[in-house]
């Protein structure tokens, strides 16, 4: 005998699924100009830093004319409004679940047709867990193209500001990884956990330390969160050629 | 055998014919013998003789002679006078004489002895005047020939004349069209009119200049000039464009040749149809001084779509109409967006950030006008334009600028814009009290002007599989985001809301020489990635962005009506064809008045033209006769804009070589195996002996069988009968 109690959350959750699966309502719900949807997937932990979005949106918002929402929104691929986020957040710690046929061919279109993915191994152990699903992953979404080191000179690194330093919560790499197709990068690599440089409390107490730079490294973690929301926005319009002699010149001085 | 007059044709072999005629002289000479006992030798020798005469007779009968009479005939020639008429028959050549075609007329029809009532009198003349065209004349028409066409092409007239004629006696300066390969040998006399020694003319002879030339690049005119009597003189020729002199350069003219060629080259710095011509001052003593002067008609266009881009904030509408730019090679993109504002706070020095300084003044009062589009894409203009800027920006586009306003919430600066010098150029006003609205998502819809705009002809693979231009919008990913304005009554609503009250989204309009849109959305990009969710493909948002650019720029390709030019220069006097032809969508009512064509003359009048329709669906033709030179402006004005051509019309006398080329008379006489004949005072004698050898006589040969005589039938019936009476009285039978 099932109680009124388990039949009304069962009803509801029976509403509250054929509401997400409706393709039109889902299509029509409204997206702010910028806003973090973080990917959840199976398997390992998809969402080691879950107060990271609010520290970095404030910044955004106070250095920057980005028209910009305190918001994390939890997608799957297999969300079809995964296509109108702007800025696609993952990241783990541990090896994940290989994704699905599906799932691969939706992250192939996403990235292949102007989505931008941000991904962060939260541990920084090169080879291990989470970074080597996430290689692993990337070959099966866009074979043929590997995660390289992003030259000094690609505009992330000068899309707001000129970076000379790397932050995040570790210091694992002095530099970002990225698969670039023709001349737009759709996938940002990072294994110094800048999520985690920028996550705070709700009392705005920074939730872990940065080693082993303290407070410049948050620092810096937050100047290229910055880069790399503007890239994802802007593109390599820094590139322009008449942007690049005034870059020149400032990285020289 | 042939024994003239008698003629003998034996009807069996002659060797039968003797056996037989000998067996019956013998048969005779026996009956002789025989009968000479019986009757005495009167008696035997005369039934003999008789006998033999029957069977001479016979034999006569056997060779089949007949009595042949022969009458010789002889035909006068029919003699073809051709009149070359063309427009350098009416020159004169100096020192006082009268035009080369007057005094052809006056050799063909005055004086003494006019030299076509000689011919007619003697042979049967027929007279063709020879221009454009080969036409007929009667002789009453040849006082009152005029010059006027071009080089008539003299190897069609000879072999359209060849069968009537056996003699063609041609009047001209050799300024003709002539093609040894195709022409029928016509025996030509020729009578050369002109003077090579006293002729003194210069002239452009021709120009070689593409009909398309790109904007900032180099465009070089290759001019061919030629001269008569001026040999070694150095000549100024100049380019203008309007009346400005844009090039010149000296030319000497070799002696050897009489020609020159001089390239004169310029860069043309704007964008549209550029009238241009090429002079030569008049000289002293010229024959002509139409012909020193060429006007052409060169369509500049970009060879890149020069856009610059400002951009409010960074945006994905921003990044994704960027990656639409950026993929049309055609396109050469400046943009600047906005990273921070002044009330964002920089925590930085100013050298550890990217940030360059905008530079409004050099960017919209200096160098505007080198771009060919402005995008504004959710710009707030308060904080970086002054009033000056934004009053360029308003003459840049009715300069034949194009502008386009792109955005959201600060599209229209919460209407300050409306206020400013670009309220008056944009093709939306604001509603009183509406402004950014971003609460439930919008679908759009086509309008009824949408649906046939070009902007909106995607040729996407859904709207081809659906067969319907509405679905593709329907498809398409609603806005969470839009400004609520109303269109300007001038501005033409393509897409508008589909819920509601229908707010328009993209906006069109012609202001002044340039043109205006405005999409009021910032969440076009959903377009994109809609599509992309879809499954489908993100060409439609491509197009959508690279047909919006090139509609702004007035890309020619874009135009929902084209206009084909003639391919052959057009030229006073003579009926000029154009072909409009309308791309599917567009109305081609030509009958309610839907569409106009008007044609102006180089003074800008308008003049009277015709209008037909063709086969082809959407084509039709305009007829106009051009009564003078210049450059003509045709005009074809449509629900959905205008078009507007130059057409260079030659006027008269213009790049006219009418200079005598008797060498290429000379050579026309000798392929035809005529005769060139340069004396006047013994032409008719001339003509006559030369006409003389082409006449035509025949032998007309009559043949009368002698057997067929019914008289000598009643001989030999005659002679065997009285054989018989006496042979029977005799008392042989």
């Amino acid at each position: 005998m099932i109680s009124r109690r388990k039949f009304l959350s069962m009803a509801l959750g029976l509403i509250g699924g054929w509401i997400q699966t409706w393709p039109n309502l889902a299509l029509g719900s409204l997206f702010p100009h910028f806003f973090f949807a973080q990917l959840k997937y199976s398997g390992g932990e998809w969402d080691p830093n879950p107060l990271f979005a609010e520290a970095i949106v404030e910044e955004l918002e106070l250095r920057t004319s980005i028209d910009a929402r305190k918001e994390r929104r939890v997608m799957q691929l297999t969300d079809r409004d995964i296509f109108f986020c702007p800025f696609l957040y993952m990241a783990g710690r541990y090896e994940f679940e290989p994704f699905t046929p599906q799932e691969r061919e939706i992250l192939r279109r996403f990235l292949t047709y102007g989505g931008f993915l941000f991904a962060e191994d939260t541990v920084g152990a090169k080879g291990f867990g989470f970074d080597q699903a996430f290689r692993r992953e990337m070959r099966q979404v866009l074979p043929g193209y590997e995660l390289q080191r992003l030259s000094p000179e690609h505009s992330v690194y000068q899309s707001f500001y000129l970076i000379g330093s790397f932050g995040g919560r570790q210091r694992v790499n002095p530099y970002l990884e990225g698969i670039t197709i023709d001349n737009w990068t759709p996938v940002i690599y990072s294994q110094n956990d800048l999520a985690g440089a920028w996550s705070r409390d709700r009392f705005g107490k920074w939730l872990h330390a940065c080693v082993p730079g303290g407070e410049p490294q948050r620092k810096a973690a937050f100047k290229m969160g910055i880069n790399i929301i503007v890239y994802s926005l802007t593109s390599d319009y820094k590139r322009d050629v008449i942007h690049h002699p005034f870059i020149k010149r400032r990285q020289n001085l | 055998m042939n024994l003239n007059p008698i003629t003998l044709a034996p009807v069996f072999p002659l060797w039968l014919i003797l056996l037989l005629f000998c067996l019956a002289l013998v048969q005779a000479a026996i009956q002789c013998v025989v009968n000479w006992s019986k009757l005495g030798h009167t008696r035997a020798l005369t039934i003999s003789l008789l006998r033999f005469a029957v069977i001479a007779l016979l034999v006569i009968f056997a060779l089949n002679p007949s009595v042949v009479t022969r009458k010789e005939h002889r035909i006068s020639p029919a003699v073809a006078i051709i009149v070359d008429t063309s427009e350098s028959m009416g020159q004169s050549d100096g020192n006082g004489k009268a035009s080369r075609l007057k005094e052809a007329k006056a050799l063909l029809s005055e004086g003494g002895s006019p030299l076509i009532e000689s011919l007619s009198k003697k042979y049967e003349v027929h007279v063709y005047g020879l221009a454009d065209s080969l036409r007929p004349l009667a002789f009453g028409d040849v006082p009152r020939l005029e010059a006027a066409g071009s080089k008539g092409d003299l190897s069609e007239a000879l072999k359209t004349i060849s069968n009537n004629n056996a003699v063609a006696v041609l009047l001209s300066d050799g300024n003709l069209k002539w093609d040894e390969n195709r022409a029928q040998l016509l025996p030509t006399v020729i009578v050369p009119f002109g003077d090579p020694q006293t002729y003194r003319d210069i002239l452009i002879k021709g120009i070689s200049a593409p009909a398309l030339a790109f904007r900032d690049r180099n465009l070089t005119i290759e001019v061919t000039v030629k001269n008569y009597g001026y040999t070694g003189l150095t000549l100024p020729v100049l380019l203008k464009d309007s009346g400005r002199l844009l090039s010149a350069k000296n030319v000497s003219v070799q002696a050897d040749t009489g020609e020159a060629t001089v390239s004169l080259s310029f860069v043309p710095s704007e964008v549209g149809q550029k009238n241009l011509s090429i002079s030569i001052p008049q000289q002293v003593g010229e024959s002509i001084v139409n012909n020193n002067q060429v006007n052409l008609s060169i369509k500049v266009v970009p060879d890149k779509t020069r856009i610059l881009m400002v951009s409010g904030n960074p945006s994905m509408n921003y990044r994704f109409m960027r990656t639409a730019l950026k993929s049309d090679p055609s396109i050469d993109l400046l943009s600047f967006v906005i990273l921070r504002t002044p009330s964002d706070i920089l925590n930085v020095r100013s050298y550890e950030q990217s940030l360059i300084p905008f530079p409004v003044k050099t960017l919209f009062l200096t160098e505007l006008t080198n771009f060919d589009l402005l995008i504004f894409d959710n710009f707030n203009y308060s904080l970086y334009l002054r009033p000056e800027h934004l009053e360029s920006i308003r003459k840049f586009v009715e300069g034949g600028g194009s502008f386009a306003m792109v955005g959201g919430p600060n599209l229209f600066d919460e209407g300050r814009y409306g206020l400013s010098p670009i309220g008056d150029i944009l093709p939306v006003r604001f509603v009183e009290g509406e402004f950014y609205r971003r609460d439930s998502p919008m679908r759009v819809r086509l309008s009824p002007a949408g649906a046939r705009h070009p902007i909106l002809r995607l040729s996407g693979e859904y709207r081809e599989a659906d067969g319907d231009p509405g679905q593709l919008w329907q498809e398409m990913s609603p806005l969470d985001g839009v400004n609520l304005m109303e269109a300007k009554r001038s501005a033409t609503v393509l897409l508008e809301t589909a819920v509601g009250i229908p707010w328009p989204i993209l906006t069109v309009s012609e202001q002044g020489k340039g043109r205006v849109l405005a999409l009021t959305t910032d969440y076009a990009w959903k377009w994109y990635m809609g599509m992309v969710a879809r499954g489908k493909g993100n060409q439609d948002y491509l197009m959508l962005v690279h047909r919006m650019v090139r509609w702004l720029t007035k890309d020619p390709s874009l135009d929902p009506v084209q206009m084909i030019l003639p391919e052959t220069a057009a030229s006073t006097g003579q009926e000029t064809d154009i072909r409009i032809r309308f791309q599917d969508g567009v109305p081609s009512r030509i009958s309610d008045g839907a569409i106009a064509f008007s044609v102006f003359n180089p003074q800008g009048v308008k003049i009277d033209s015709k209008i037909k329709s063709t086969p082809q669906p959407g084509e039709y033709i305009v007829s106009f006769l051009p009564q003078n030179g210049g450059i003509f402006r045709i005009k074809v004005e449509t629900p959905v804009g205008q078009l507007e051509e130059s057409l260079v019309v030659a006027g008269p006398l213009e790049g006219l070589d009418a200079g005598p080329d008797l060498d290429q008379l000379r050579k026309i006489s000798a392929s035809t195996k005529g005769k060139y004949i340069p004396q006047k005072d013994e032409l008719l004698k001339e003509i006559e002996q030369y006409v003389q050898r082409a006449e035509k006589q025949f032998i007309e040969e009559k043949r009368l069988p002698v057997w067929a005589s019914a008289l000598v039938m009643a001989i030999v019936l005659l002679l065997l009968c009285s054989e018989w009476y006496l042979r029977r009285r005799w008392g042989l039978i």
